[in-house]
């Protein structure tokens, strides 16, 4: 395991009693070189994980381990410094992640500059814009020239510049066009050939997961629901928010899309503040039993690798 | 043989390209497209010049009293006759002539052959008649008009009480201006009603040793001699001071509260603001409620406080304490407005991203949040500078500020509204200079806003 989550926990203080769960106790763990594929909801927690793995938000409680070692409970400069060749992450924001007064040169530059790299940094900048795809010309422009899905290029070629080992995507294809998705796949796929790198990749577009990513983790109101295999959990999902969510995704054949019928889940997703025990999907579950409302599900194994959190399998 | 060969490939891909501009090149011109805010700009350019320069090109002390033209209009240089030293005035009584009458009479003539002695000027004009058969005495009378009739005489000048002193010098406060002087002769004690009038226009003179006094002749000059007065462009105010010096010399009270006041409560609100945005959480929370608190404190109590702590008594200038007292009561808007930005910033992507690159505070300050808050940080800036301006010239309008004989354009204005009806020009040229002065800053501010705020937009 490269990198690996105990019991880890956020909760964000709203008021004096209310308690918002945004990750509940999430035990995951991605090998050296293996892509984790994190899905769920918008809400449900993705984010909030993915920056507590690369020391950006403060857990509240658990623990993450990196090769092994515990991260430092609150990072400081210092420690970002330190982390910094091995963690990096890529922002689902492709506007806001882009400082507006910074040249590209500047902004993936940023990295070998903190760093103090003794590399030349125009080259280097250079190399890494015609590997993200784009004109090394553009270098001194500015961020605003650029559409959605170069921005999204010059956030990948930032956190990859200094070449770490693991990097969590923050759904760095939900603002591309479908057309631009695949490619971005296809480059993504080939730096982590070229660097070896370890990657989660939050989306909430499940076929997209499947195909990047060897494991899968199916977040649910803050709770990771379903771990396993990317094509078990997709061909064959446990929980019932799992299937849901799958059979929900359109079908690309237009014929098959039609004659499909298509459940929509039902209801609202849960409020995720001062959540009680019970299970989460419980309220909009087509299956549920009567324990689910009071006893919380734990993570059970249904195959080596492939668990799920749901009183249907225990 | 080969017949075919491949086409070489060519694609001669047509570039449109701009130059690539930074947010301040952008904002230029955008800003340069906005004629308001340029010809704004050039304004303040001027208006800077004007305090700064102004004095040294234009070397009049502004204190110096010109009393030759009290409260004069704008006009050009004035000549004037230089004249030797006064002469005391000896009275003309006649001895052939009874002083008092012999008898009284219910009608006498009006006095013949009203006259000057001498040659009228501003120094004196010497007036005398013949003596009337049956007046005891004679009231002199002054107009800038023509009398209309006996009740229309002007200004009573004064009187001889025998009727054989038979002549009056009027020294109060002469101009170069056309006079009717009229003579009506009295029983001793009241008015017969008859009047003789002479118009006169006094001749604009001035002393030899005066003259020297000023250096506004040289050694060798003669009384006779015509010589130019100084020359008051703007005119001069009621103690014959020069305008145009003193709206130089006011202009740097005015605008040093003006730049001064706005640089500092702008940089202490921008410290305050962007500390307490930067760390937040509770320490945000204290300082900025104390930031409110000071909102609710009253300016002008604290005006009066101060310049009472400072020993600034009644009718002294305080500058300082008007600057201290700006400063301390108006940084709260800035700081709640770069707090603002500066909350907004700290979540933005790319304050994280360098975050995790190993960016230091500092690194993360001077680096990403603040040239993202210097847009917002000049428009305050311009904002603020028109804002000091107008509370130091309603502060001084009040006698709390400036207070005379210092100059500045707020005191100019009080000083201007006790001659408004006769002379505005006193008024009008400080309240005009204020008034351009802060529609400038303002305009220039409208843009500043107009030309940072659309590129934002452009950013979406
Ligand atoms: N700083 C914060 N303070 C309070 N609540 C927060 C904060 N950040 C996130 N949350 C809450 O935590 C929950 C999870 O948010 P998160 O951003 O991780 O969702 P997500 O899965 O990434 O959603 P999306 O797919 O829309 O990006 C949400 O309910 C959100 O409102
Ligand atoms: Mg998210």
């Amino acid at each position: 395991m490269l990198i690996s989550t105990k019991h880890l926990t956020k909760h964000f203080q709203l008021g004096r009693k209310q308690t918002l769960h945004a990750v509940d106790d999430v035990n995951i763990g991605i090998e050296e070189n293996a892509t984790l594929g994190l899905v769920g909801e918008s809400g449900s927690g993705k984010s909030t994980l993915g920056k507590m793995l690369t020391g950006l938000l403060r857990k509240t409680n658990g623990e993450i381990l990196f090769r092994g070692e515990p991260l430092p409970d609150k990072f400081t400069a210092k420690d970002h410094l330190y982390y910094a060749k091995e963690i990096q992450m890529i922002f689902q924001d492709p506007y806001s992640s882009l400082n507006p007064r910074m040249t590209i040169l500047d902004i993936i530059g940023e990295g070998l500059r903190i760093q103090g790299s003794d590399h030349n940094i125009r080259d280097l900048v250079a190399s890494w814009l015609s590997k993200v795809g784009m004109d090394p010309d553009h270098m001194s422009r500015y961020p605003h020239e650029f559409s959605g899905g170069q921005r999204q290029r010059i956030g990948i070629a930032r956190a990859m510049i200094i070449e770490p080992s693991f990097v969590v995507c923050d759904e760095p294809i939900s603002a591309l066009d479908v057309s631009v998705q695949a490619q971005f796949i296809n480059l993504l796929d080939e730096l982590k050939a070229s660097l070896g790198l370890t990657l989660l990749f939050i989306a909430h577009d499940l076929s997209m997961v499947r195909y990047v990513s060897d494991y899968m983790a199916v977040m649910y109101l803050g709770s990771v629901i379903e771990y396993g295999p990317s094509d078990e959990v997709f061909y064959s999902p446990k929980h019932p928010y799992t299937r849901l969510l799958i059979e929900s995704n359109p079908e690309p054949d237009p014929k098959l899309e039609r004659s499909r019928d298509v459940i929509p889940i039902k209801g609202e997703i849960t409020s995720p503040i001062n959540i009680q025990s019970g299970c989460r999907f419980s309220d909009r579950c087509p299956s549920v039993k009567p324990e689910c409302r009071h006893i919380t599900p734990v993570m059970t194994t249904i195959d080596s690798n492939h668990t799920v959190a749901c009183h249907l399998y225990t | 043989m080969i017949d075919f060969s491949p086409a070489e490939k060519s694609v001669a891909i047509e570039q449109i390209t701009r130059p690539s501009l930074s947010y301040w090149q952008d904002a230029w011109q955008r800003l340069k497209k906005n004629t308001r805010a340029i010809i704004s700009l050039y304004i303040i350019v001027f208006i800077a010049f004007f305090t700064l320069f102004g004095p040294f090109l234009w070397q009049v002390d502004p204190a110096l009293q010109d009393l030759n033209q009290v409260s004069q209009a704008p006009a050009l240089p004035k000549q004037a006759l230089l004249s030797a030293a006064y002469i005391q005035w000896q009275r003309i009584v006649i001895q052939d002539f009874p002083a008092e009458p012999d008898s009284y009479r219910d009608q006498v003539y009006a006095p013949k052959s009203l006259r000057l002695i001498n040659m009228a000027t501003t120094q004196g004009v010497r007036l005398s008649w013949n003596p009337v058969v049956g007046a005891g005495g004679y009231n002199i009378y002054r107009n800038e008009r023509y009398p209309e009739g006996f009740n229309d005489l002007g200004l009573p000048l004064g009187s001889t009480y025998a009727g054989n002193e038979i002549g009056y010098e009027d020294r109060l406060g002469l101009e170069p201006l056309t006079y009717y002087y009229s003579v009506v002769p009295t029983d001793g004690f009241d008015e017969y009603e008859v009047y003789s009038v002479l118009t006169v226009t006094p001749q604009l003179t001035i002393t030899v040793d005066e003259a020297k006094a000023r250096n506004l002749v040289s050694d060798t000059a003669r009384p006779g001699d015509v010589i130019s007065l100084e020359f008051h462009p703007l005119g001069t105010d009621y103690l014959g001071r020069d305008m145009l010096a003193r709206l130089m010399e006011g202009a740097r009270v005015s605008l040093f509260i003006g730049i001064f006041a706005p640089l500092f409560f702008v940089l202490f609100g921008i410290a305050y603001g962007g500390f307490a945005g930067y760390f937040g959480g509770r320490l945000d929370a204290v300082l900025m409620r104390f930031a409110d608190f000071v909102v609710a404190l009253p300016f002008l109590l604290f005006m009066i406080l101060f310049k009472i702590a400072f020993g600034v008594g009644p009718g002294e200038s305080g500058i300082i304490p008007m600057l201290i007292a700006l400063v301390l009561l108006s940084w709260p808007a800035t700081a709640r407005l770069v707090r603002g930005q500066v909350l907004q910033i700290r979540e933005q992507g790319y304050i994280e991203a360098a975050r995790l690159l190993g960016g230091r505070d500092h690194y993360l300050i001077f680096r990403h949040i603040i040239p993202n808050t210097m847009g917002v940080i000049l428009v305050t800036l311009t904002f603020a500078v028109p804002a000091a301006i107008f509370t130091e010239a309603f502060l001084s309008f009040i006698g709390m500020g400036v207070v005379p004989p210092t100059p500045s354009w707020g005191s100019m204005c009080n000083e201007g509204v006790k001659t408004m009806l006769s002379h505005p020009h006193e008024l009008i040229f400080p309240a005009l200079l204020i008034s351009i002065t802060v529609l400038a800053f303002n305009l220039l501010g409208d843009g500043f806003t107009e030309a940072l705020d659309s590129r934002l937009r452009s950013r979406e």
